[in-house]
Formats: C-alpha cells, sequence, structure tokens
C-alpha cells in the first residue's frame, strides 16, 4: 500500500509499470558499491524511483577533486563522510525509502555479508579488484551484477545476470593498472544513468536489459554503441556455471 | 586488402578511431595493431608492454568475436576485417 505521497511522487513513473511495478520496486533492495562519481547518480535516481531499500558503501572521505562529478556531495560536505553525506541527500531526495549507509573498504573478508540478500549489486567502484570480488558475490548468491565504469569521456557499462550472461571476468579477464583518471560528471551521469535505468527495468520486468552487451559511450563524439559479449566457457569466475544466454544449454 | 581499426577509450584518445589500412595478405593481427599503433608512442605504449606484447588487460575482437591476445600473433588479418581494440575502463 501506498501512502497519498508516494502516490503523488510516483505517479508518472507508474504510468509506465503501474501500481504493480512501483510495489515491485517499494519491496526491492539494491546494494550500490560506492558512493562516488557512479554511486551518485545510480543512488539518486533508484532513490527517486522509489527502490525501498538502498544500501550504499563507501570508505571515503570527501575532498573537494570529487566535488566536478560526486554530485551527492556538496561544497560544504568536504572532509564529511561519503557515507553520511551520501544518507543525508538520499534522505532529503525520498523520506518514504530506507537507506542504509556503511562506512567501511570492501573486501573479501565482508563482500558477501555486506550485500546479503540484496536483489542487485550496482558497480559503482573505481577499481577492478574489487569489481571481481562483487562479480564473485554476484555468481554465488545469483544476484544481478549492474556493471558501469568510466574514464575522461568514455564510459561502458552492462547487465551482468549470473548463469546466464557472461560475467565481469569473461568480459574483461585482467585488471588494467589502477591510476588517477581523469573524468568529466557528465560521463559519470550517463553511464550511472544507464546503470540505473536497467536497475529499474530488471526490477519492474519491463523491456530488454543490457545484457550481452556491451553499451560504449564515446562523449568526445557524442556517439553511443555496443558490442557483443559471450560467456567465456573455461572463465575462472563463472565457467561451468548456469546455461548459455542463446541455446539454453547448460554449459 | 583493406581493414578497419577501432579503438576505443584511452586507446582512441592516443590513436584515433575507425583506422582504414591497407595491408599484404597473411598479415598477423598483432603486426597490424603493431605497425598502427607505432604512429603515437604514447598510444603504443598504452597497448604493448616493452617486449612488443600486448598488455593483458587489451581487449581485441575481430568482426563482433573475441580473439585471445596470446593468438593473436598467428591470427591473420581478411580483406574487409573490423577489428575493435579496447581497454577495460576503470573508473568511477
Amino acid at each position: 500500500m501506498f501512502s497519498e505521497q508516494e502516490l503523488e511522487r510516483y505517479k508518472r513513473q507508474m504510468m509506465l509499470f503501474g501500481e504493480e511495478g512501483q510495489e515491485r520496486l517499494k519491496k526491492a533492495h539494491i546494494f550500490i558499491a560506492g558512493a562516488g562519481g557512479l554511486g551518485s547518480p545510480v543512488s539518486m535516481y533508484l532513490a527517486v524511483a522509489g527502490v525501498g531499500t538502498l544500501t550504499i558503501v563507501d570508505m571515503d572521505v570527501v575532498a573537494g577533486t570529487n566535488l566536478n562529478r560526486q554530485i551527492l556531495h556538496y561544497d560544504r560536505d568536504i572532509g564529511r563522510k561519503k557515507t553520511v553525506s551520501a544518507e543525508e541527500k538520499l534522505r532529503e531526495l525520498n523520506p518514504d525509502i530506507i537507506i542504509h549507509a556503511i562506512d567501511v573498504k570492501i573486501d573479501e573478508s565482508n563482500a558477501k555479508k555486506l550485500v546479503l540478500r540484496a536483489d542487485g549489486i550496482v558497480d559503482a567502484m573505481d577499481n577492478y579488484p574489487t569489481r571481481y570480488l562483487l562479480n564473485d558475490v554476484a555468481i554465488a548468491q545469483q544476484i544481478p551484477f549492474f556493471h558501469g565504469g568510466i574514464r575522461g569521456f568514455y564510459g561502458q557499462a552492462t547487465t551482468i545476470i549470473p548463469g546466464t550472461t557472461p560475467c565481469l571476468k569473461c568480459i574483461f579477464p585482467k585488471a588494467p593498472p589502477e591510476e588517477e583518471f581523469p573524468v568529466v560528471g557528465a560521463t559519470a551521469g550517463i553511464i550511472g544513468t544507464v546503470q540505473s535505468n536497467d536497475v529499474i527495468k530488471y526490477l519492474t520486468g519491463i523491456g530488454d536489459l543490457l545484457t550481452n552487451r556491451l553499451f560504449i559511450w564515446d562523449g568526445m563524439q557524442s556517439h553511443a554503441e555496443e558490442l557483443c559479449v559471450e560467456r567465456n566457457p573455461s572463465c575462472e569466475a563463472c565457467g561451468g556455471i548456469g546455461k548459455n544466454a542463446k541455446t539454453g544449454k547448460k554449459i | 586488402m583493406t581493414v578497419k581499426i577501432r579503438f576505443f577509450a584511452r586507446f582512441r584518445e592516443l590513436l584515433g578511431t575507425d583506422i582504414m589500412t591497407d595491408v599484404e595478405e597473411g598479415t598477423m593481427f598483432t603486426s597490424l595493431i603493431t605497425m598502427v599503433a607505432k604512429k603515437n608512442p604514447e598510444g603504443y605504449a598504452a597497448i604493448f608492454d616493452e617486449n612488443g606484447a600486448f598488455h593483458e588487460f587489451v581487449i581485441l575482437m575481430k568482426n563482433g568475436k573475441r580473439i585471445d591476445i596470446a593468438d593473436a600473433g598467428k591470427t591473420a588479418v581478411v580483406d574487409g576485417d573490423e577489428i575493435a581494440v579496447f581497454p577495460p575502463v576503470a573508473g568511477g
């Protein structure tokens, strides 16, 4: 059941997926790994869409250099924990949802426990080692994993359904070196919004997900395209589990 | 014969994209990318290590199909091939 306030808030999107779709959003729990460039638009759009429970995890403190893209955090937040800043903004955006903001570094010892039984994991990380860890948890728990990555004016995104689509390691078996990457906020906005869009479609059960495809954004050319991606049967993370997306046969 | 090379993300910044190149029959994947990348030392260094091997994180595709970098030195390109070379984008 929705309150009057909720019915008003969600009116324009319930025109798309009805009260039933909205109910699915309300019952859902999404885990967002990172409250930075991608985590900002992802969490904000999922909050205003009415995803009932959001867990957002980050270990950092807001720095001045974050503010060109991390729109959850304001000038006044410099020096505060990102989780504190994020929770405050998200609660203001939508007081009808539950926000768990957890100030911790995601690592092997806690990843599974943090994710718990979330309905989806959003990759808003800035490094591949943690992404691979979340990819492993997604596979082990059979939870959809919404990947995004940005650098400069370029970005990529794909939606991973464990056991059905390629996993992150099928697509990117080896991590690139870590770097202090250049980026404009708009790139984070575009990729984070693509991720949020897929989460909303997944939860409400409408549209076609960004599965078996790598969405690639070239902001310098204002051009988007996609590359088909396939499962690697010998993938060290997911090889041998589930079934082929096209044939439905076990691999 | 002519092939098209498409670089993505950081590689595109350094080397451009949609490069049409005339190559001799029997040209291997690795030698083709090496030849094109050498136009910009920074671009070359982004894709290859000091021994001239692909960095292990580089992703190669030929006409939409993945090519393992271990096989790129013995895989010949053919007329009309479209080759994609890209890095995993890591920032968030």
